[in-house]
């Protein structure tokens, strides 16, 4: 579904990720854990181009998405495919929450109005709020905006999702509530790459989970091995920090 | 003095009256295709483009760093003398010079009141609207811009204002707005004092009326949502 190929990313002299390489299958959910400035955010972001790789090579579905010489795709195709989930969940404040969600596939797929509109209601039921349709984002809590976004998100029927640490910008009592949709997702089936501290979400969802430090994948396993038994003295060392 | 300035004002609120209404009108005008040539240059600036946000920055810089009568001057004096010279008896009214020269300095200072409402929208509304598959333009136009119009309503009203005010420089190629009709009342009864403190009170009530408005504007925006 998804492979990286040797991954580097810098930011003028800061190398951020180095050389990352990785298959993510069909239907798989994947959670990227590790310590903050590890480049696990980077790294997801490279997989929807929001940030352009400094080399190597990313495949969706057997293309190469980096627009380098032959078989060049369009950076805004390959988005369309992949949904992302923001920390800080950046819906646009000034559409209520059925227009954040109709929009792009509106716009970007050419859906009909009254085709968009039914999908998005769908999807809010989906995540909970089909009472919500005509709040704005400000009439709504940090977690029934995360709900939308990742509502939003599916809009555009993705075959991968993003999350980028959904829940560290939410209060404690409503990270259930994305959370619960996030595994109801999974059990559908969708192909997710999570990076989050929800350590309890790891355990529960992941089919495999990645420990990144330094730019690097340091250790890769399924969440039982990796969290009962650790091999590398890093992942024993930020394990110990946080279990 | 006050008794006289006010008989004064009395005695000349037509002339006066009809002086601000042509005051109105051009500022109303100038700054309408200011706003016009403000979002075009304005968008230009944060373009990905070098050349067009190289060309709308040096556009900026000069009508900003050159006074504005100077500006005046070469709209209506300037620019016909090279174009008679291939058109003979080429002459602009004073009028379409003015709102000319007032619009292309409007445009100025609203490409960057349009500039700094653009990049004062968090870069996340960006990427979620590129994550989408959005278009730059697509993303500009649904997500960017709306937005930052809201942000542009109050600066924009006090472009409205300032204009207002300097659009009195006209007075110079001898448009009939409400400082030339000063200058007409003093030459001819030479109550200098009266005259433009009445002129000033005139400008105060415009100017003092439009922030009104501006803020009833705002407040209306504002209630549809925004956070």
């Amino acid at each position: 579904m998804v492979r990286v190929e040797n991954l580097h990313k810098h930011f003028g002299k800061l190398h951020v990720l180095k050389g990352i390489t990785n298959r993510i299958m069909k239907g798989e959910v994947v959670v990227i854990i590790g310590p903050s400035g590890s480049g696990k955010s980077t790294f997801l972001r490279c997989l929807n181009l929001l940030e352009m790789p400094t080399s190597g090579d990313i495949y969706i579905e057997g293309v190469n998405v980096i627009n380098r010489g032959e078989n060049r795709v369009s950076i805004n195709k390959v988005r369309e495919n992949v949904g992302i989930v923001f920390q800080s969940f950046n819906l646009f404040p000034h559409m209520t929450a059925l227009r954040n969600i109709e929009l792009a596939p509106m716009i970007v797929r050419r859906v009909p109005e009254a085709q968009a509109r039914e999908d998005a209601l769908a999807l809010l039921n989906r995540v909970g709020l089909a009472d919500k349709a005509d709040s704005y984002p400000s009439q709504l809590s940090g977690g029934q905006q995360q709900r939308v976004a990742i509502a939003r998100a599916l809009a555009m029927k993705p075959k991968v999702m993003l999350f980028d640490e959904p829940t560290s910008a939410l209060d404690p009592e409503m990270i259930g509530e994305v959370l619960d949709v996030m595994k109801g997702l999974a059990r559908d089936g969708m192909t997710m790459v999570v990076v989050t501290h929800e350590m309890g979400f790891a355990r529960e969802v992941a089919d495999r989970v990645l420990f990144m430090d330094d730019g690097v994948i340091v250790e890769e396993n399924t969440p039982a091995e990796l969290f009962s038994n650790p091999q590398n003295p890093r992942t024993k060392a930020f394990l110990s920090k946080i279990l | 003095m006050v008794a006289s300035t006010l008989s004064f004002l009395w005695e000349h609120k037509s002339f006066l009256l009809w002086g601000a209404w042509s005051t109105i009108q051009l500022t109303t005008i100038s700054v309408a295709l200011g706003t016009v040539i403000g979002t075009v240059v304005g968008i230009c600036r944060v373009s990905r483009s070098k050349v067009l946000s190289l060309a709308a920055a040096g556009y900026a810089d000069f009508i900003r760093g050159t006074p504005l009568l100077v500006q005046i001057f070469l709209v209506h004096y300037g620019l016909p003398a090279v174009v008679s010279s291939y058109v003979p008896g080429f002459y602009v009214a004073p009028f379409v010079s003015a709102v000319a020269a007032l619009s292309i300095n409007s445009g100025a200072y609203v490409s960057e009141i349009v500039r700094a409402g653009i990049q004062s929208i968090e870069k996340g509304q960006t990427e979620a609207g590129r994550s989408l598959g959005m278009t730059y333009g697509q993303t500009m136009r649904y997500i960017i811009l709306p937005q930052a119009f809201r942000r542009i309503v109050p600066p924009l009203g006090n472009e409205f204002i300032a204009m207002l005010k300097d659009s009195s420089l006209v007075f110079a190629i001898g448009y009939n707005e409400l400082m030339t009709r000063g200058k007409i009342l003093m030459t001819k009864y030479f109550q200098f004092f009266e005259t433009w403190v009445a002129v000033a009170l005139v400008f105060l009530c415009m100017t003092l009326l439009v922030s009104r408005l501006v803020r009833f504007v705002e407040r209306r925006m504002a209630i549809n949502g925004e956070s």
